[in-house]
């Protein structure tokens, strides 16, 4: 398992796609945070929980954690590259499961690197301007933690889409218009049958609640994880069925 | 060593693959043929664990591909040769593959050695010819040092020297004691190199034998010329014997010359050519495969 992971991880390190995810977490970090900071005033810089609001803005590597569990599956389809990878691992659930370990290992890089792109532009923008900065009482740290989990299951999930889907523009459009025409839709039906809180189970709903921030008809923190690892699990159970049953020419 | 035993695979409507059974000796290379469409790459592939068969099935090294321990060491395959992601260098292609078989970096460089491909390994796959992704292909194929090795038309897109070299490559392979089946839609790739070939047509086997066997059962045919055409086709006609214009006024025989000859004295009939005709490879392969070709 150790030499199949090993192997993904090479995979998403030797194409072009690569450089784009890390280009894209450091520009949208970047400008987010400069955005926040140079719009706050002095006195909300000075605020006790200011960085945490900053942590908040990591969430934005969760989309492209979702693209790229979505693309490390459905690569090797477009391009052919399942023949090799199958040749090398014929018992295909491995390779799914080292796809999903890879996945989780670079999902937490780029809340790394997001958390560092957050720190750099941050803490010496308010050293100058001579805030005073608090790391607060672990809170910091709990928020980091919650967002790092969250992209890692969006990492997973996209994973899971991936091996059930196969087609990359299929999986990465049917994806997109889920999350912002199919949820939505189904948000107003069930409203329309009275059945609201219904909604907070859709996988990309109960896959916002993961990272603890809340909001309005939002799965407490903990149920959330809970709901998303089912949707995974049930989304990769098809998967897993379809991508061994396939034909791979 | 590898062994087909009634397989079958349709795909929609097509019957790729129909009962095929052979047999692939160990040590030797086995020429797979038969014309495009007749269902080698569905066989190999399903020999390979990546196409499962509706029924009968496929063994490799004595067991189904998939429960081979550690596969890449054990067999080396080349299928299509745009199997490679486009944006990745040959390197890093071959890296990706010797990490998964848990084999050293050191060999990768062996490997493009071997091929004559390390001049190019750093560029991406995207410039490569076809030539070229066919030697990365073979690379990939000999990264584990494999005792069997699969190629799907590996001559593919090679120039005249590529395929010489390939030929060569693949009889010193051969020489280590490997056991190699390669398949090609053109018999004479194959028949200056391999022991034995299996031909297929239309998903079922046509012939398995060697080289010299597939000659010595082909029909023969002997030229004949002669000023009394018309009473030589008379007597050969008396003994049930098929006779047909060759051109320039000689007769095709489907007997052999010692035949035609005794039957021509023992009537007195002059005869001004008497030639034993050979079929060669090539046409014996298109009689055997009905003469189909697409390419």
């Amino acid at each position: 398992m150790t030499a199949l992971v090993r192997s993904e991880l090479l995979k998403i390190r030797t194409t072009r796609g690569w450089w784009a995810y890390l280009s894209l977490i450091v520009g949208i970090t970047g400008i987010a945070v400069a955005g926040e900071v140079g719009t706050a005033s002095d006195e909300e810089r000075s605020a006790a929980d200011f960085l945490v609001d900053l942590v908040e803005i990591v969430s934005v590597s969760s989309f492209v954690a979702l693209i790229l569990g979505i693309t490390i599956v459905t690569s090797e389809f477009r391009h052919g590259t399942s023949t090799p990878t199958f040749l090398a691992a014929p018992h295909r659930e491995l390779v799914i499961v080292a796809k999903a370990l890879a996945a989780t290992v670079v999902a937490i890089g780029f809340v790394v690197l997001s958390l560092l792109i957050v720190a750099a532009v941050a803490l010496p923008w308010l050293a100058i301007v001579d805030a005073t900065t608090s790391l607060g009482d672990g809170e910091l740290a709990t928020r980091a933690a919650s967002h790092a989990l969250a992209i890692v299951l969006s990492a997973l999930i996209g994973i899971a889409i991936g091996t059930a889907v196969h087609s990359q523009v299929a999986a990465l459009v049917g994806t997109l218009v889920w999350i912002f025409v199919v949820e939505n839709l189904l948000w107003g039906l069930f409203a329309l049958l009275g059945v609201d809180s219904a909604v907070q189970y859709l996988p990309f709903r109960a896959l916002d609640a993961t990272d603890g921030s809340g909001g309005e008809l939002m799965l407490a923190q903990g149920l959330g994880i809970a709901v998303s690892l089912g949707w995974i699990l049930l989304i990769g159970a098809a998967g897993i069925w379809r991508t061994r049953r396939r034909d791979i020419t | 060593m590898i062994e087909v035993e009634g397989l079958s695979k349709r795909y929609g409507k097509t019957q790729a693959v129909a009962g095929l059974s052979f047999r692939v000796e160990p040590g030797t290379i086995t020429g797979f043929l038969g014309p495009n469409g007749a269902g080698k790459s569905t066989t190999l592939r399903a020999v390979l664990g990546l196409v499962h068969p509706d029924t009968g099935s496929a063994t490799v090294l004595g067991v189904p591909y998939r429960e081979l321990d550690r596969p890449l060491h054990r067999v080396g395959a080349v299928l299509e040769a745009s199997e490679v992601h486009p944006g990745r260098s040959g390197r890093n292609h071959l890296r990706v593959q010797a990490a998964a078989a848990g084999l050293p970096a050191s060999r990768v460089s062996e490997v493009l050695a071997l091929v004559e491909l390390s001049a190019a390994a750093k560029r991406r796959v995207k410039g490569y010819s076809l030539g070229m992704r066919q030697r990365l292909g073979l690379a990939t194929a000999l990264l584990g040092d494999p005792e069997v090795l699969v190629l799907d038309e590996p001559a593919n897109g090679l120039d005249p020297a590529g395929i010489r070299w390939l030929r060569d490559l693949l009889r010193s392979l051969a020489a280590e004691g490997r056991t190699i089946l390669v398949s090609s839609h053109v018999l004479s790739e194959v028949a200056q190199t391999a022991d034995r070939v299996v031909i297929i047509h239309r998903g079922t086997l046509i012939q398995q034998a060697t080289i010299a066997e597939v000659l010595a059962g082909a029909r023969g045919a002997t030229r004949v010329r002669t000023p009394d055409a018309v009473r030589l086709r008379e007597l050969l006609a008396a003994q049930g014997v098929v006779v047909s214009e060759a051109g320039d006024g000689a007769l095709a025989v489907d007997v052999t010359p010692e035949r035609v000859g005794e039957l021509a004295a023992a009537n007195g009939v002059v005869l001004h050519e008497l030639t034993a005709e050979r079929a060669t490879l090539e046409e014996v392969f298109l009689e055997l495969t009905g003469g189909e070709t697409t390419q």
